[in-house]
């Protein structure tokens, strides 16, 4: 049945792949919502959140807040937040209380910047889309609205998009972290690295305001299984399929080709981009289009997170885990950050503003 | 570095200038114990009031957040009957964090998801798909589960979803019964917030059955109190055989016997519902009890609950087992200063009172100041009129610094994670202490805790036995 899951829980919704994004730039962070989904995304979503003091807030809404759409309570809090914290901007996110109840972003970041004096942005997530769909949203309406200024390109800057733990599935080292300073200067980049498919609408963006050219990341230095693969014997990998954001996975397959896999097919459950997909690579969507890949593709060997084994346990190939971050929650070891990629040269990295 | 000189000029105009940032106080808001009681319940800083400001989100709230990823909340109390399954019905997002409690052993294969996406809301179509989705779910299952709990969201809250019918339907179709529960955290400081909700709906799976004088239920928590408490013992020593806790019922068939009640105790306040409906529909009249730190306290009550049954309790040694404990810390560490925070196993107000009347030192507490507890919260005052009020969830608490807030304990998850340089006692595992032997073990685990050294995440050191 669609929408039935029996085996796996639901994966990390766009609300928290839109503050995986904004969560180390300096802002403030509201999260529309009753304090569910706030306990969610920070709680379980942003690795971060337990080491690191980042002024995300729940609106805490309440049940006639919605009724009556108490828009202007919120703009006060949210002002008085901003009278108390200091911040480079605040950004609203969105839940299924203001989808449902319709709520007039645009009204709101109008509202936000009249009242609490600070830029705004909105990022219309529902709760109901998975995490790159927000995490696009969210790069989008940042650079959007603070990436406006025309600077000189500046000879080895590369722009990192889509580096958040929920695309790498851990935590990304300081060096590859959007900072303000980079949305704001985005202008100055050589080029843009497209780690994820949440990075790719931004970097079309900025390729249309600024002529930056973009490219895909081949995952050398940003993805930690790439040339460290478990199989000693390559003559076991047979056909594979391997299950990760689009991205890793075409990462992973150059590098299964390399080490003697007969074929590589990749399958993903978030965004697949046109242009990177081989034929044969899969989009899912639900548990049984796993089951009747796996069951059906003819396949040797499986890559993906280690909680879609319990779908099909009649495969009878051999499984390698790769645990991803937002199917299971789990992270994966943290790269060492390369010094291949000279971000943030003369530029300042950490966060103007500051924060504690 | 300055934000200012890098925004684009069009942006500069909303950007503050650094004079204003400066301006800005890096200092948590706290309140002097004094100050509240001068103001009265009615007047209480905005800070202190939840619903006035935005909800800061750090570990500390997390208890507030998402009640479900720590302790009990909807989604693990309402699989509190044994051999139940869930079906959570919402959008992906309000079941992300499941697997915080799904990976448990006690529930695992326990839930199961019916995503809701927008065309679900916009034509009610998730709600004629459920009664076949339970099927599925029921069929998938080695064995019958002996109830289904539907569990919505805030999204249905909205709507007006009548999700009693939906059940009907369902069990109709399964021959199971299938109950809704409500995690509506829009709802959280309403009349009858999700917790209190959630205990109506399991208990009224009740079915009348034939009184026991003999049988008791003790309603509150979704899992025990202490094996040593004394209230069992004062219990058996009224004839009472049957003492039935909801987490203590190895089958569908033993929870069906809470029915025989003679009467209920009501150990939370959140259960006061549930069991004003036990005695509406199954006769069964309640006595409601609280959970105390302070020892005089805790006999006084213990001294009205026997003069309602008629009879008197001997309480003597019990007492002076919870005295011997706490005289014993006292000798260990007799200028103890601690802070209290919200997410442990007691009112944090009336704890503070406690070690107060016992003469430690509260520096600080991190607690919501209500109706229920405003009443410590004076008599603190009193005693102690320089204990500093937090609530974790106000803005400024992001900027709280432990530097300057000198603390030998903090007591419960969210003081230990504001005082990580402080000796730690989590005192929140599920397993509840409560009256004497609560008290008791309390202080057996501070003893315990200060013989160990102290310094980062002292509170994840403490053994669990101490935890408990």
């Amino acid at each position: 049945m669609r929408g039935l899951r029996k085996f796996l829980t639901p994966f990390a919704p766009d609300q928290s792949g839109a503050v995986s994004v904004l969560f180390e730039l300096g802002g403030i962070v509201v999260i529309c919502d009753a304090g569910g989904c706030t306990g969610n995304i920070c709680g379980f979503d942003e690795p971060r959140w337990h080491t690191q003091r980042s002024a995300v807030f729940s609106a805490g809404l309440r049940d006639m807040d919605a009724i009556l759409g108490r828009d202007d309570k919120l703009i006060d809090e949210l002002a008085d937040a901003a009278s108390k914290i200091e911040a480079n901007f605040a950004a609203i996110v969105g839940t299924p209380v203001p989808s449902v109840i319709g709520t007039d972003y645009r009204a709101l970041r109008r509202m936000s910047e009249r009242r609490a004096k600070l830029p705004t942005i909105t990022v219309d997530t529902t709760g109901m889309e998975l995490y790159d769909v927000g995490a696009q949203k969210a790069y989008l309406a940042l650079f959007d609205r603070f990436a406006t200024r025309e600077l000189p390109v500046e000879h080895g800057r590369v722009g990192v998009l889509g580096a958040n733990p929920l695309d790498l599935s851990c935590i990304p080292p300081a060096v590859w972290s959007l900072t303000f300073s980079d949305v704001v200067c985005a202008a100055a980049a050589e080029k843009n690295l497209v780690v994820a498919p949440s990075g790719l609408a931004a970097a079309k963006l900025l390729r249309e305001r600024f002529g930056t050219p973009y490219e895909f990341c081949d995952g050398e230095g940003f993805f930690p299984q790439k040339g460290s693969w478990p199989m000693r014997d390559s003559s076991t990998l047979g056909n594979v399929l391997v299950v990760q954001q689009q991205v890793k996975a075409n990462a992973l397959r150059d590098d299964l080709l390399a080490a003697g896999a007969a074929t590589v097919t990749c399958a993903t459950w978030f965004m697949q981009i046109p242009e990177l997909a081989q034929a044969g690579d899969v989009r899912l969507r639900e548990e049984d289009d796993f089951e009747r890949l796996v069951y059906e593709g003819g396949f040797d060997t499986l890559v993906g997170d280690p909680t879609l084994w319990r779908i099909v346990p009649r495969f009878e190939g051999t499984t390698i885990d790769l645990p991803e971050f937002p199917v299971s929650g789990k992270l994966v070891a943290m790269p060492e950050a390369k010094g291949s990629i000279p971000r943030g040269a003369g530029f300042p990295d950490e966060t103007p503003g500051g924060r504690p | 570095m300055a934000c200012s000189c890098m925004m684009p000029p069009e942006n500069q105009s909303l950007s503050r200038c650094e004079a204003a940032r400066e301006s800005i106080p890096s200092v948590a808001r706290g309140f002097a114990a004094a100050e509240l009681a001068e103001r009265g319940l009615e007047d209480l800083p905005d800070e202190l009031v939840s619903n006035r400001h935005l909800i800061y989100s750090s570990p500390a709230t997390l208890a507030f957040n998402s009640p479900g990823a720590e302790g009990f909340g909807v989604k693990r109390a309402g699989l509190a009957i044994p051999g139940s399954v869930m079906l959570l019905v919402a959008p992906g997002c309000c079941g992300r964090n499941t697997s915080l409690v799904s990976d448990m052993p006690a529930y695992r294969d326990r839930f199961f998801y019916l995503n809701m996406d927008e065309t679900d809301i916009v034509t009610g179509r998730h709600l004629r798909k459920i009664p076949q989705a339970v099927e599925e779910v029921v069929d998938c299952l080695p064995q019958k589960p002996s109830l289904v709990m539907i569990c919505i969201t805030c999204v249905d809250a909205l709507l007006g979803t009548d999700m009693e019918r939906v059940c009907r339907r369902a069990e109709e179709r399964v021959k199971l019964p299938v109950r809704p529960c409500y995690m509506y955290a829009l709802t959280r400081e309403g009349r009858r917030p999700p917790m209190v909700h959630v205990r109506q709906s399991l208990y009224s799976l009740l079915e009348p059955r034939p009184k026991r004088a003999s049988s008791v239920n003790v309603l509150g928590f979704f899992s025990p109190l202490v094996d040593d408490c004394e209230l069992y013992g004062y219990l058996g020593d009224l004839g009472v055989r049957e003492i039935r806790e909801v987490s203590r019922c190895v089958d569908f068939d033993e929870f069906q016997r809470m029915a025989e009640a003679n009467f209920n105790l009501v150990l939370h306040p959140e259960a006061r519902f549930a069991a004003a409906d036990l005695h509406e529909r199954l006769s069964i009249p309640s006595i409601e009890l609280t959970r105390l730190y302070q020892i005089d306290r805790i006999r006084r009550q213990y001294m009205a609950l026997g003069q309602v049954l008629g009879a008197t309790f001997d309480d003597e040694a019990d007492y002076a087992a919870a005295e011997g404990a706490i005289e014993a810390f006292r000798t260990q560490m007799p200028q103890a200063v601690f802070a209290v925070g919200e997410c442990l196993n007691a009112d944090p107000f009336e704890l503070s009172l406690a070690l107060v009347r016992y003469g430690f030192r509260v520096r600080e507490v991190f607690g919501t100041v209500g109706g229920e507890n405003f009443v410590f919260v004076r008599r603190l005052a009193e005693l102690s009129p320089s204990t500093l009020v937090y609530s974790n969830m106000e803005p400024t608490m992001i900027h709280y610094d432990a530097k300057g807030h000198e603390v030998d304990i903090a007591l419960g998850k969210d003081a230990c994670w504001y005082h990580p340089e402080a000796a730690g006692l989590a005192w929140n595992a599920d397993v509840q202490p409560y009256g004497y032997a609560g008290v008791r073990r309390l202080f057996e685990a501070l003893a315990q805790l200060v013989e160990r050294p102290v310094g980062p995440h002292a509170a994840l050191a403490v053994p669990k036995e101490v935890g408990a």
